[in-house]
């Protein structure tokens, strides 16, 4: 399952390719850029088009369940809220044109200001999970992957299997009954109060999202090592008496790198969808809180901004894969595709 | 993916291996979706108690004979709400992995045999579809229509069918080019026919892990969903539901939330081992012939 989003690279790289190899990059990257520009406005329009037709709209949010009928009427006025849902879209987009995202009904501030302070607490738990699934996975698929079949493989593998297939919040609650509750060491609610504090408080999220993620982490790079490690070209540089680490070195890892960056970029999108659960759990006020919060309170403004900052960077995170296999592979610079 | 040519002693070495690796987990997992399959089937009669009887008096009980894993805190049986948590908790990923594997079949038979302009548009489509994260498309959608169950479905099975689909077709496509479909219709065979009596067996193995992988994710995002109130109501006995209602009183009765947490782990995983087994299974014995 390893060759995953890269296909789009190399479709459009092998169409473009030319003797200038700044060529194609260039082209390739604005043509994703476009299309990146033309998703995100599809998610808007989508969103939107499914707010205006969900029952309990906008002036329920701002009034609350006791206003008057007159009150109800004059914030439908003033958010347009009667008119037609291409007028109303036309309105939203021309504020999105303006980077004007809004005011939270809830917070009754801007929206820019609530997802700037939420993502300051998302991004260090989004990063320290990311990190230790990358860089854990990549050491043990690495370790099973050189040692087949033997006592550490068996293990990592089964281990591997297990951990994949559990959902993160089930970890999530496993951890902060055994650490929290049992053994008292860590915080298991809300995301600290800054220095050591607040890094107390990212241990258990943290934990609890990486877990799930290095598995998969794990048996990607396991698989790919383990199909360079069966190609010719291995084996016929084991034959020439080349030294295992160089060869881990020189023709293990330049190849293996694809899918495993790939993965990483996967791996990133997918946290998206555990962090508003993991977040939840711990009652950490980042991101996937601010989301669930605004659903709630049917807050609009942040629920569009929310998706259409997550749908942001689920663009430039595939842009930035793509862009590193670019670089790594040869191959597709040159337009050939991949092997 | 797994379509190279595969020389015979390698395959011979890593499928005994895979089997002496498999096999203890294996077993366990098998017998994990057995029971819940026999308890999914006879539920009523397995449960000790009423799931949804409240009794104040005994709320907060702890694991004893009478209430094997305790009452919650509206004093109704844990065990039993386990046991009934698996109408929810089984039904949907088993209704979402029989209609993937359906759609995803058809679409990816169809355009990896048929190949041209459906072949292409198909993979647009998908390629546009496969970078959305179903779980946060879940939420949003259900969290804003106020949706319940079969909205949260129906979505998890739209914006879960491009992997599926992506996995089946790049096996559709390298087998439709095999000389015996070519045989097949140099021979006059239907273009149907072909494709479900020539095709459709050849990538079983596939089926089977598609099956299996999306029951998984199935169990996984559904449970996480009603976790976070979105899907089944309030007070329902689901297993995503209950841990989130139990979760406050931790330190009360612990087994309230640890159980249905371990219900779910131990059938997702269960499912995950088992579709993996099979999967290699089929697939080996494709790779000898």
């Amino acid at each position: 399952m390893a060759s995953g989003p890269g296909k789009g690279v190399s479709r459009t790289a092998r169409g473009s390719a030319g003797p200038n190899p700044a060529g194609p990059a260039l082209r390739f990257l604005v043509g994703r850029l476009l299309g990146g520009a033309a998703v995100l406005l599809v998610v808007s329009f989508a969103l939107f088009a499914l707010i205006y037709a969900a029952p309990g709209g906008a002036e329920q949010a701002l009034a609350g369940p006791y206003a008057s009928a007159e009150q109800r009427q004059a914030i439908r006025e003033t958010y347009h809220l009667d008119d037609p849902l291409l007028t109303q879209y036309g309105h939203y987009l021309r504020s999105l044109a303006t980077l004007d995202f809004g005011a939270s009904f809830l917070m009754r501030e801007p929206v820019t200001v609530s997802l700037a302070r939420a993502a300051m607490v998302t991004l260090p738990l989004l990063l320290s999970a990311w990190g230790l699934a990358m860089i854990g996975g990549i050491a043990l698929g690495l370790l099973a992957a050189t040692r087949r079949g033997g006592a550490v493989d068996r293990w990592v593998s089964s281990t591997v299997v297990v951990a994949a297939s559990t959902p993160m919040f089930a970890t999530a609650i496993l951890l902060t009954w055994l650490f929290g509750v049992k053994l008292g060491w860590l915080p298991t609610v809300g995301s600290g109060q800054g220095g050591i504090d607040t890094l107390r408080h990212l241990v258990l999220p943290a934990v609890a999202m990486g877990t799930v993620l290095l598995a998969s982490a794990t048996r990607v790079t396991r698989s790919a090592v383990m199909d360079v490690l069966d190609s010719d070209h291995v084996t016929f540089a084991r034959s020439r008496g080349i030294s295992s680490r160089r060869i881990l070195g020189n023709d293990v890892l330049r190849n293996a790198a694809v899918p495993i960056v790939t993965q990483a970029g996967g791996l990133l999108i997918a946290l998206t969808g555990g962090l508003v659960v993991v977040e939840s759990v711990f009652a950490f006020d980042g991101i996937g809180s601010l989301l669930t919060q605004a659903i709630g309170a049917r807050d609009v403004p942040v629920i569009q901004a929310v998706t259409l900052a997550l749908a942001a960077a689920i663009v430039l995170i595939n842009l930035a894969v793509d862009l590193a296999i670019f670089g790594l592979d040869p191959r597709v610079r040159r337009g050939r595709g991949r092997g | 993916m797994a379509d190279r040519p595969v020389t015979l002693s390698r395959h011979t070495w890593r499928t005994l291996r895979a089997r002496r690796r498999q096999t203890p987990l294996l077993v366990v997992a098998a017998s994990c979706v057995l029971v819940a399959a026999a308890v999914l089937m006879i539920f009523p009669g397995v449960a000790p108690h009423d799931p949804d009887l409240i009794d104040g008096a005994v709320a907060f009980q702890s694991p004893g004979s009478q209430y094997w894993l305790g009452t919650d805190n509206l004093g109704r049986d844990v065990f039993s709400r386990i046991v009934a948590g698996t109408r929810t908790g089984l039904l949907g990923p088993l209704i979402l992995a029989i209609g993937t594997t359906l759609l995803a079949t058809l679409v990816a038979v169809v355009a990896g045999y048929l190949g041209g302009h459906v072949d292409a548009l198909t993979g647009r489509v998908i390629d546009v579809l496969y970078a959305v994260p179903p779980m946060v498309v879940a939420i949003v959608v259900v969290g804003i229509t106020g949706g319940g169950w079969w909205i949260a479905l129906a979505v998890l099975l739209v914006f879960g069918l491009p992997i599926n689909i992506r996995l089946l077709r790049s096996a559709v496509i390298v087998r439709a080019r095999l000389p015996y479909i070519e045989a097949a219709r140099t021979s006059g065979f239907s273009g149907t026919r072909i494709m479900v009596f020539h095709l459709l067996p050849t990538i079983a193995a596939f089926l089977v892990a598609v099956f299996f992988l999306t029951f998984t994710y199935g169990i996984v995002d559904l449970s996480a969903l009603s976790f976070l109130g979105l899907g089944v109501p309030p007070g329902a006995s689901d297993w995503g539901r209950m841990i989130a209602e139990n979760r406050a009183y931790l330190f009360q009765n612990a087994w309230a939330t640890i159980g249905p947490t371990i219900a779910v782990v131990l059938v997702a995983v269960s499912a995950n081992v088992v579709g993996d087994w099979i999967y290699s299974r089929y697939e080996s014995r494709g790779r000898t012939r």
